[in-house]
């Protein structure tokens, strides 16, 4: 176990790439995926046929394609999703920023395939919520949106909540591809490198360092688990 | 005369092959309370609900305040604005306070401010007798105070009538009368409502006009005292010589 | 001393041909060059069996490919087909076996094949389970630019910090470049395979690929002129032909062939008429090392 400690830096700066791919492919996937689930319950039937397609899309083939689409598409369509450098937002996650794409791509690439889940768990959420509760907006005279907005959604989130999470758990992990699609220094590319190329040609053996970039994961993915669970105990409380 | 506030013409519903409203003609004047009797499946839930169209209609014409029913969009959100509906389950929004759910409606639909919106609530819940339960979540009162709470919830919407649709229902016993209570002073109070119900005192006493529905018709429609004391069809001797047995 | 011998194989060579042609008619003779090797060695023991089993890559453009007709083509496997020739065996007689670049230590040990030619590096880490031939070629890792780029002259155009460059995630290059970069996070691309660094390179979302200049010559040859190699190479990756590890008589016999074919042209031949299609440098053979 000793490369943790040798190699820590790595380790560190992998694990600090991978969390803010993590977490701005989760904000990404929560309001595409949000945004989906919105059109498949839509009352407009091309909508519905946009969402619906949209999920049987992305949920049916493989993330790799989707990073190839995104980050061989895109450039090919002439863009850099420039859109993603949020001006105040790019000086916390620097690499938003910067001339190279590939931090963008794989937030765009993770956003758009777990959108495809995320939708789904909303949708049980939603299919959660009883229908007087829509149907009681309606009659005070709420619009779709407003009834979605204030009545609908607020309470599928809380319903989704666990299928949710898991769901960015997944993702987390997910986002190990990014390393090989152009992005550099991901947490578990990074360790890959420490095993197959080294540093200053010193290699160190498999085990200890996939040990520690499980490390790594765990870091996020443990509290993710221990607030959902916290969050599913304050919702039995207020539904009692 | 007076324009009718809400007319039925030939409405007809269908259920798959189930024929839920015959050719249902109504009209319901400013002020006036309807309650619309029957044994279950008779169809009245379903009336009750297409007039705010909750449940679209197949044939026939229904007019509130002189306009058609429009179909789904903003117009239609507007006329259920103007016409408030109380549910035989409550349907309090879960994951608002009572206060909040009062409120909703006239800050998001009608425009009131925060403030207004939250000083007509209060009124409205001193009113229904719940004021002290404002800041709670429905989940924790009982059926009849979240009943009453719905009926607050109704009446912010400063609605032209109001529908019932089996308030009381699901109430255990003890909680009809409380509800039941509210229901009366605004009837006395000269709300226009239609009420569904197989409470007998209700229409007895507060009624207006009662309508007697079996399976999907209007089987027959007057004054209390009249409906009561001498039913013409068969259907509704039968059916009143079984709800007042007991 | 030396030229006797090499007359000798050369002599035999010839001979080799002349036997594979008639060989199969009657297996029972031996062939008349048999007596020039000594006896008990590889060199004997192949020329006998008339048939020689040689590991090379077949996904190597230049270097070893294999080709729509099924037969490997390259620099490589030309070499290859001089030391089969020196051990009097024909050509058609070599059965190629691919061996990529994780098995080959292993198939040498379990002699699955007679020896190696397959971009093969000479390291210590090897030496203690095979033994080297040569080097015959020497590569070393290289920068591969668009055409129309004149900016990259080398290594050192990374130091300033605006240029781009993709290689493959984990490889040996991709750490070897780092030390030219002012900043990984802005300058370097890494992905899962070459293919995508030569589309980010036409994209122009990076500025630069690099890696084993083999690799590139591939993609160079292929681009219809797109790309081009800029400078010169900057590490020293020597390739070897690949033997068991205690076989120091078959490995002076191929070291002692190396020699000859860099004298005699063979060589220069071999790879002008293989990676010299994409590299008109022809390289210089480089001095082999007997360790």
């Amino acid at each position: 176990m000793n490369v943790l400690w040798e190699q820590f830096p790595v380790f560190r700066d992998g694990f600090l790439l991978t969390f803010q791919l993590s977490f701005l492919s989760a904000i990404g996937a929560l309001l595409v995926g949000t945004l989906v689930a919105v059109l498949r319950i839509s009352p407009v039937p091309p909508l519905r046929w946009l969402g619906t397609s949209y999920v049987n899309l992305f949920r049916n083939i493989p993330l790799t394609a989707v990073f190839v689409f995104v980050v061989v598409g895109l450039p090919l369509l002439g863009s850099s999703a420039d859109f993603l450098k949020i001006p105040g937002l790019d000086q916390i996650f620097t690499r938003l920023g910067i001339d190279l794409p590939y931090f963008r791509f794989s937030i765009i690439a993770l956003s758009l395939y777990t959108a495809a889940f995320v939708c789904e768990a909303l949708r049980s959420g939603i299919n959660a919520v009883p229908s007087g509760q829509a149907e009681a907006a309606r009659s005070i005279g709420l619009t779709f949106t407003q009834n979605l907005r204030f009545i609908v959604l607020p309470q599928a989130w809380r319903a989704a909540i666990v299928p949710l999470g898991s769901v960015i758990i997944a993702m987390i992990k997910n986002s190990a591809i990014a390393g090989f699609m152009g992005l550099y220094g991901d947490l578990s590319s990074r360790g890959q490198e420490l095993v197959s190329a080294g540093v200053n040609g010193v290699t160190y053996p498999l085990i200890p360092v996939f040990i520690a970039i499980s490390l790594g994961f765990l870091i996020m993915t443990v509290p993710l688990g221990l607030l959902l669970d916290r969050i599913e105990k304050n919702r039995m409380v207020k539904a009692r | 005369m007076a324009q009718p506030l809400i007319e039925l013409n030939s409405v007809n519903k269908w259920f798959g092959s189930l024929h839920v409203l015959r050719d249902v003609n109504l009209t319901v004047d400013r002020g006036e309370v309807v309650v619309v009797i029957g044994p279950s499946g008779s169809g009245k839930s379903t009336l009750c609900r297409a007039i705010n169209r909750l449940e679209t209609i197949n044939s026939g014409t229904i007019t509130f305040d002189g306009q058609p029913l429009p179909a789904e969009g903003r117009a239609l959100a507007r006329l259920r604005a103007d016409v408030g509906m109380v549910f035989q389950s409550f349907n309090l929004f879960a994951h608002l306070t009572i206060l909040q759910n009062v409120t909703l409606g006239p800050i998001k639909v009608r425009g009131e401010s925060k403030a207004n919106a939250r000083e007509r609530a209060m009124q409205l819940l001193e009113r229904v007798g719940i004021a002290n339960q404002a800041d709670k979540y429905p989940a924790q009162l009982s059926g009849g105070q979240q009943q009453r709470a719905a009926i607050a919830r109704a009446l912010a919407m400063q609605p032209k009538a109001m529908l019932f649709d089996e308030p009381t229902s699901a109430l255990d016993p003890e909680m009809v009368g409380e509800v039941l209570e509210v229901m009366t002073s605004l009837a006395a109070g000269g709300m226009t409502m239609i009420v569904v119900t197989h409470e007998m005192g209700f229409a007895r006493h507060a009624a207006k006009r009662v309508v007697f529905m079996a399976d999907g018709e209007l089987v027959e429609q007057a004054a209390p005292a009249e409906f009561f004391g001498n039913p013409q069809s068969e259907r509704a001797k039968d059916f009143l010589s079984k709800v007042l047995q007991h | 001393m030396l030229m006797k011998r090499l007359a000798a194989a050369a002599a035999i060579a010839v001979l080799g041909v002349g036997v594979a042609a008639c060989g199969g008619t009657d297996p029972a003779t031996p062939g008349p060059s048999t007596a020039s090797f000594k006896a008990g060695s590889t060199m004997e023991k192949l020329n006998k069996a008339q048939k020689i089993t040689i590991g090379t890559k077949f996904d190597q453009p230049g270097f070893g490919l294999k080709g729509l007709d099924g037969k490997p083509a390259g620099f490589d496997v030309e070499i290859g087909k001089l030391i089969a020739k020196e051990l009097g065996i024909p050509a058609d007689k070599i059965e190629w076996v691919e061996t990529k670049s994780a098995v080959r230590e292993e198939v040498i040990e379990k002699g699955t094949v007679d020896l190696v030619v397959a971009t093969y590096t000479i390291n210590d880490a090897r030496k203690q389970r095979i033994a080297f031939a040569g080097p015959y070629y020497v590569a070393g890792q290289h920068i591969m630019v668009r055409s129309d780029d004149s900016s990259i002259t080398g290594p050192d155009s990374f130091k300033e910090g605006t240029k781009k460059v993709c290689s493959v995630q984990g490889s040996t290059p991709a750490t070897n470049i780092k030390k030219y970069l002012k900043d990984e996070a802005t300058q370097l691309v890494l992905f899962g395979g070459y293919a995508e660094c030569v589309d980010a390179l036409k994209n122009k979302t990076v500025d630069a690929v690099t890696t084993d200049n083999v690799i590139l010559l591939g993609f160079v040859a292929s681009s219809n002129g797109a790309y081009k190699l800029a400078g010169n190479k900057f590490t020293d990756e020597p390739y070897g032909i690949g033997v068991k590890k205690d076989d120091t008589d078959f490995r002076n016999f191929i070291n002692d062939l190396l020699e000859k074919i860099a004298k005699d042209g063979s060589y220069a031949k071999a790879w002008n008429d293989t990676a010299g299609k994409f590299d008109k440098n022809t390289p210089t053979a480089p001095a082999v090392n007997r360790y």
